[in-house]
This record gives C-alpha cells, structure tokens and sequence, in this order.
C-alpha cells in the first residue's frame, strides 16, 4: 500500500478492506487446493506442468494397452509352445515306429500294425496343429481359414506374421505359421508320415530316406520352438519392464499435478494466521477516532 | 472611520464562521458517500477600500471577512490517470474471465478432458490389432471413434456459446454507456446554467464525475473541458461521446462475416469506435480469443483426423478393399467418422494386405502413432500461458489502480479528525465574534449612556 500524505476514514478502510481481501483470496486459494487435491486444476495454474501432465497421462494410458497387448501375445506364445512340443513328441513317436520297421526282419503284418500306428499319429499331429486361440487356427499365419490344415493335411493358411506392439517402438512376431513349424506346403511333415506310412506298407527300403526326412522335420520344429521360447521371454521382460516404467509415471504425474499436503497445510496455517493479525490491525486502525478524545 | 464599523465586523465574522461552521457539517454529513469531494470555504480578508480618493483618507481597520465560493478539492491530473488505468484494469478483467471460462471449457488436466478420450481411440485401434477379425472390436473401436469426435463437437460449442453470452453482455454494456452518456450531457447543462448563475453545484459536480469514471472503466475515455463554462466533453478514442449537452450513442453490430465479427461503431456515422477498458475487453475475447481457440481445436481436431486417415488408407479392411478414410468431412466441413465405416464396421482397414484378414498390422501402426495428441498438447499449453500472463497483468494493475485511489482519496477525501479539528476552530471563531460584539456595544452603551453626564447622579 502507498502511503499518502493525508489519509481519511475511507481511504483508511479502503486499504484495509484491500489487504483482508487479498490474505482471503489466497486464504481460499489453498483451501481449494487442499480439498480437491490437485495443486493444477486448470492450464493457467502452471503452463508447464499442465504440458507434462497431458504427456504422462496419454504415456500411462498406452502403457496400459501395451500391457494388455503383451498379455495377448503371450497367451498366443504359450498354446504354440504347448503345441509344438506335443508336434515334437508325436515326431519321435513316429521316428521309433519307423526304426522299428526299418529293420528286415519285420513281417508285413508287423509293419501293417506300425503302418496304422503312423496314421493314427498323423492323425493327432493334425489335430495338434490346428488349435485354436480364440477361434482363431494359431498356426494359420494371417488367413481368413478356419483351420490351419485340412483333413488331407493341405496348408490353408498363408505365411503372414501377426505382431503385438508390447513397448513403444517394440514389436515382437506372436504366431508360428504352418510353413515355419510343419514345413513347405506339399513338402512338409504330413507328406512325410503319409510316405513313412506308405512305405512301411509297401516300399520298406525306402524308410531309411523318410527317416531322414523326418529328422529334418524335427529339427524345423525344434527351432520353430526355441524361437517361440525366446520370443516369450523377450515379451515377459518387457512387460515387467512396462510395468515399472508405467509406475514411475504414475508417480511423475502425482509430483506434478498433486499437491503436497503437508506443506499446503502449513501454508494454510500460515495464511490463517496471517489473516487473523491482519483482522486484528483493522479493528485497533478503525475504531479510535478524534471525537472520542472530545467531550 | 464609524463607531458602527465594529458592528458590521462582527456580523461579518458571525456570517463567515456559520458558514464555515455548515460546510463542516456537510462534509461531516457525506463522510461514506460515494465519490464525494470534501468542500471548503474561501475566506479573504476584507481590507476595506484601497483606491485613494480626493479629500479623504480611509483610517479603519478593515471590514472584517468575506466569503467567497465553496470549492471542491479535487486533483484533475489524478481524476484523468484514474480513468486511464481503470480503463486498462477492467479491460485486463475482462480478458481474464474470457480465458477463464475458456479454460474451463477444455477442463484440462482432467479425466474427463479431449486429451483421455484420444488416448481411448488409439487404445481400441490396439484392441483391433490383436483380434482383427472379431466384429466387437471394431464396433467399439467406431464407437469410441464417434465419441471422440462428439467430445470435440461439444467443446466447440461450448465455446460458441460462450461466445454468444459475450456478444449479449457486450450489448448491454454498450447500452449502459449510452444511458450514462446522456446524463452526463444532462448534467453538462445543468452545471452550466447554474454556473452562469454565479452558484456552486457542487453535488452536481460529484455525481457527473462519478459517471465519468464509470464510463472510463467500461469503455475508456478522455476529458477536456468543454466550449460552455463549466461543461466537460468526454472523448472515446478521439471521437466525442458527450459534447456540452448532447450525446453521441454508440452502437454493437454483429457482422454477415463467416465468423460474424462484432463491431462497436457511432451510431450516427457508422464508423468504428476506438473502445478500451472492459468493452475494448470483450470485443477483443469475442474478435479474437475465442474464435482463436474454436480456429485451434478445428485445426487439431483435422490433423488428427489427416494422421490418422495417412495409414488407414494403406490398410485392407476384411472384404480386401484399400484406401478408405476413417474420417471424413461432413456436408458443413465438420470432422465425422466415415458414415460408411460407421454402417459397416468390417471396413476398418486394420489388415496390411488384401485377404489377410487376421492381419492387423495397419492398425498397430495407427494405435502407434504417438504425435497424434501432441497439436492438442500445444493447444491446451499455449491457453494456459496465455491466461496465466493475463492473470499477472491483472494483479500487477490492481495495486496500481489501487494507489491511484489512495493518492485521490488522500486528496479529496473526508477526514473526520480534520473536520472535528475545523469545527472546534470555526466554533471558537464564531464565539470570538459574539464576544467582541458585546464587547463593541459595551463601547457603544458606554458612549452613549455613560458620556456626557457629569455630575448627573
């Protein structure tokens, strides 16, 4: 306030009346703050921390989808490697049926019992490699088919790769197609058991080349699935990843745009005390006047 | 020299002190009225006549005390500061409860803001990614689509109607200053007939310069005293709003303009008046901030719509078709979601090629996009920084005005410690002068009944 060379019973009352006002206003301005607990409740309250506000939300919110994406691509990861070592099992199982018959001294009624064995392990091979996530074939690549591998074994799916963005800027591949785990459409591992089947039946001298055949197989499968294994530990670190950055955020954007109550409080005590000195100045100011001195 | 002259001294000073002794009480009596100026009364001595004449000489004292016109006290170079920064100030207020209103319209930074709800667009493009051929997904995803767009439909009418309430506010405002403006040239004439009369309308005086002032807050005005003694003539911006004793009415037309700018123009000319002050304040937040800021969120919202639209239109939807809009523009050049997609959310192109229906790499790519938010971002920003630099201003002009009305106050102000000290003074004064009348005709009775009796008993 300036101080004037006279000063009158307004001019005294309106100054007053001015610096109450002002120890009000901030007075309500901290109370505010304190009840609703948000130190930036609109743009003006600071420009800055408005900006960082509005990236760590929309940052908070995609880490949440991207959390929700990495969970989806490690259920996809998970059925393939189940199904992949059920493949990896049945190949043996049908390797050990092959040896078996190998072996000259085999009738054809013994290798006729191995030969049906072999088609009822294609049978359950064709079955493992069309599981569903979803309803949708997990080994179909990108196709619209409804189940990877028809009855007769002909690949219905393409080659595509499905990809989840699991962490800005990271995509990681969640399918295994047919082609990558079974084989090449029309060279792959059914063509393989139908040969070891037919040839158990009819042509023994020529399972030593299917066994070989079949060892080419399993070795395909046995990277498709170590590639499967690493892809799902490779979305598992970045999700816990995610996780943890996600929180930090969270506490960035309570740093910014929460107040800090316990030292809004004591300003909310200062403020009040201020308040009441302020009150108290006004009242000694006012009241004494000449006329009380005059009789 | 006359024995009587005593007498009429006297008298003299009876009258003067009771005249003193009541414009005390008229101070005293308008301690808290409104923009009263405390008034004083001039005494001169009264020396008696000075111009030497033939074959006399004037040997008295004097001829005791004369009163001359009851002044008003007031400092006419503070008065015209005030109306210049009050006019300032209330232009500033004005400005600031225009952004304030506007910031929050956005309601940023907030869950329930523009900033949340792209945020949810983009999460429901990831939903698509991950399940391209579930129909659910893609209905939510056209929902959420359709619900950002309402989210910044409403916002701008939000601001339009804010803009509306501003134009009719303005027009009252723009009717009070006329109504003001004839009083003041009411007064003019008022003032002037009585100051020919030789009187002193010293409650005339107050209450037009509280007019005054009044106009200055609302629109900005300079003073000069007029042709007509006693008159003033108030100018806005160069052009005279009251001349003597007629006004120039001023008038608010709404433009044919797409963006219907307002105009403040005389009445009598159309041309456009020069207004500051809290009318300047709202003509500027109805021309230029809130059409800014319409202007800005259109300009974001079409950004976003163009970013997204870029991919989309290299995406495949389920049926193997390409280059297909998510938004479009509607028939009054507003952003929609395409109606096509709408009717048939199957033409989302989340797919990066035909047939691969279980592709949905496109749109991974749009979820992924991360400058879409960031136009809106600066936005909000660039609002806040505009609103706080405001705020400022506001504070900083309100301690300055502030002082201005103590400085005037301290001038024209009442104060009663002074008033009771004058009224003590005139009180004595007038006792003085009954004492020295009684003492004049004790002179007088000792003259006339005690002089030439000797020896009487």
């Amino acid at each position: 306030m300036s101080s004037a060379f006279r000063i009158t019973e307004r001019s005294l009352s309106t100054s007053a009346l001015a610096g109450l006002q002002a120890t009000l206003s901030q007075l309500q301005d901290t109370q505010a703050k304190l009840s609703s607990g948000k130190a930036i409740s609109r743009p003006s309250d600071s420009p800055s921390g408005t900006m960082n506000a509005l990236r760590l939300r929309a940052g908070i919110d995609r880490a949440d989808q991207l959390d929700r994406n990495a969970s989806d691509g490690l259920a996809r990861l998970g059925m393939t490697d189940t199904a992949l070592q059920d493949g990896l099992s049945t190949l043996r199982s049908v390797r050990n049926a092959a040896v078996s018959g190998n072996n000259a001294a085999m009738s054809a009624t013994d290798r006729e019992a191995l030969a049906e064995e072999v088609d009822g392990l294609r049978q359950s091979l064709l079955a493992t490699a069309n599981t569903s996530y979803l309803n949708q074939p997990i080994f179909a690549g990108t196709s619209s088919a409804s189940t990877a591998y028809d009855p007769t074994g002909i690949y219905q799916g393409d080659s595509g790769t499905m990809s989840r963005t699991i962490a800005p800027g990271v995509s990681v591949a969640v399918n295994t197609t047919g082609i990558e785990a079974f084989g090449p459409a029309g060279n792959d591992v059914f063509k393989t058991l139908s040969d070891i089947s037919n040839d158990l039946r009819t042509n023994p001298s020529n399972l030593s080349n299917d066994i070989a055949n079949l060892d080419a197989g399993s070795v395909r499968m046995q990277n498709a699935l170590s590639s499967v294994g690493s892809r799902y530990d490779q979305i598992d670190t970045m999700q816990s990843r995610n996780q943890v950055n996600q929180l930090d955020a969270k506490n960035q954007l309570s740093d910014v745009e929460d107040v800090d109550v316990a030292a809004t409080t004591v300003d909310l005590q200062m403020q009040e005390v201020a308040y009441q000195a302020a009150l108290a100045a006004t009242a000694r100011s006012i009241q004494p006047s000449l006329l009380d001195f005059l009789h | 020299m006359s024995n009587f002259d005593g007498l009429q001294i006297a008298l003299s000073s009876l009258y003067a002190q009771q005249k003193a002794l009541q414009v005390t009480g008229q101070n005293i009596a308008n301690v808290n009225t409104e923009g009263y100026s405390r008034q004083r009364v001039e005494m001169t001595a009264n020396s008696g006549p000075i111009t030497p004449a033939l074959e006399s000489r004037y040997i008295g004292a004097g001829n005791g005390v004369t009163t001359g016109d009851t002044t008003r006290i007031t400092d006419q170079f503070l008065q015209l500061r005030g109306y210049q920064e009050s006019a300032v100030q209330s232009g500033l207020q004005q400005s600031q409860s225009v952004l304030s209103d506007v910031e929050l319209a956005f309601d940023e930074p907030s869950d329930s803001g523009l900033s949340k709800l792209i945020s949810g667009f983009l999460a429901s493009f990831d939903d698509v990614a991950n399940a391209p051929d579930d129909s659910s997904a893609r209905v939510a995803l056209v929902q959420q689509g359709q619900t950002l767009v309402d989210g910044f439909n409403a916002l701008d009418s939000a601001l339009a109607t804010q803009r509306t309430s501003a134009v009719n506010e303005l027009g009252s405002q723009i009717d009070e200053v006329n109504t003001e403006a004839s009083q003041v040239a009411a007064l003019n004439q008022s003032i002037a007939s009585a100051v020919a009369n030789g009187d002193s309308p010293n409650a005339l005086l107050d209450q037009r310069d509280q007019l005054v002032s009044k106009l200055a807050a609302e629109v900005g005005v300079t003073v000069r005293p007029g042709d007509v003694d006693g008159t003033i003539d108030v100018f806005v911006g160069g052009t005279a709003l009251v001349r003597g004793a007629s006004a120039n009415p001023l008038t608010m037309d709404v433009g044919t303009d797409p963006a219907q700018t307002v105009h403040v123009t005389w009445a009598n000319d159309s041309y456009p008046a020069g207004v500051t002050g809290s009318t300047g304040g709202l003509l500027s937040g109805v021309n230029d901030v809130i059409p800014r800021y319409r202007t800005g969120l259109q300009t974001v919202e079409q950004q976003l719509a163009g970013q997204i639209n870029a991919v989309h239109e290299t995406g495949y939807a389920l049926d193997g078709s390409t280059g297909i809009d998510f938004f479009t523009t509607d028939a009054s050049g507003r952003v929609e979601v395409n109606p096509d997609i709408v009717a048939d959310p199957s033409l989302v192109a989340a797919s990066g090629s035909a047939g691969a229906t279980r592709d949905g790499s496109v749109a991974q790519k749009i979820a992924d996009l991360g400058t879409v938010a960031d136009g809106y971002q600066q936005l909000v920003t660039g609002l806040g920084v505009e609103s706080a630099g405001v705020n400022r201003k506001v504070a900083v002009q309100a301690s300055v005005v502030q002082n201005i009305d103590a400085a005037q106050q301290s001038v024209s102000g009442v104060n009663l410690d002074e008033e009771m000290t004058s009224m003590l003074q005139y009180q004595h004064g007038y006792d003085a002068a009954a004492r020295f009348l009684t003492a004049v005709d004790q002179t007088l009775d000792t003259l006339i009944n005690s002089t030439g009796i000797v020896g009487r008993s």
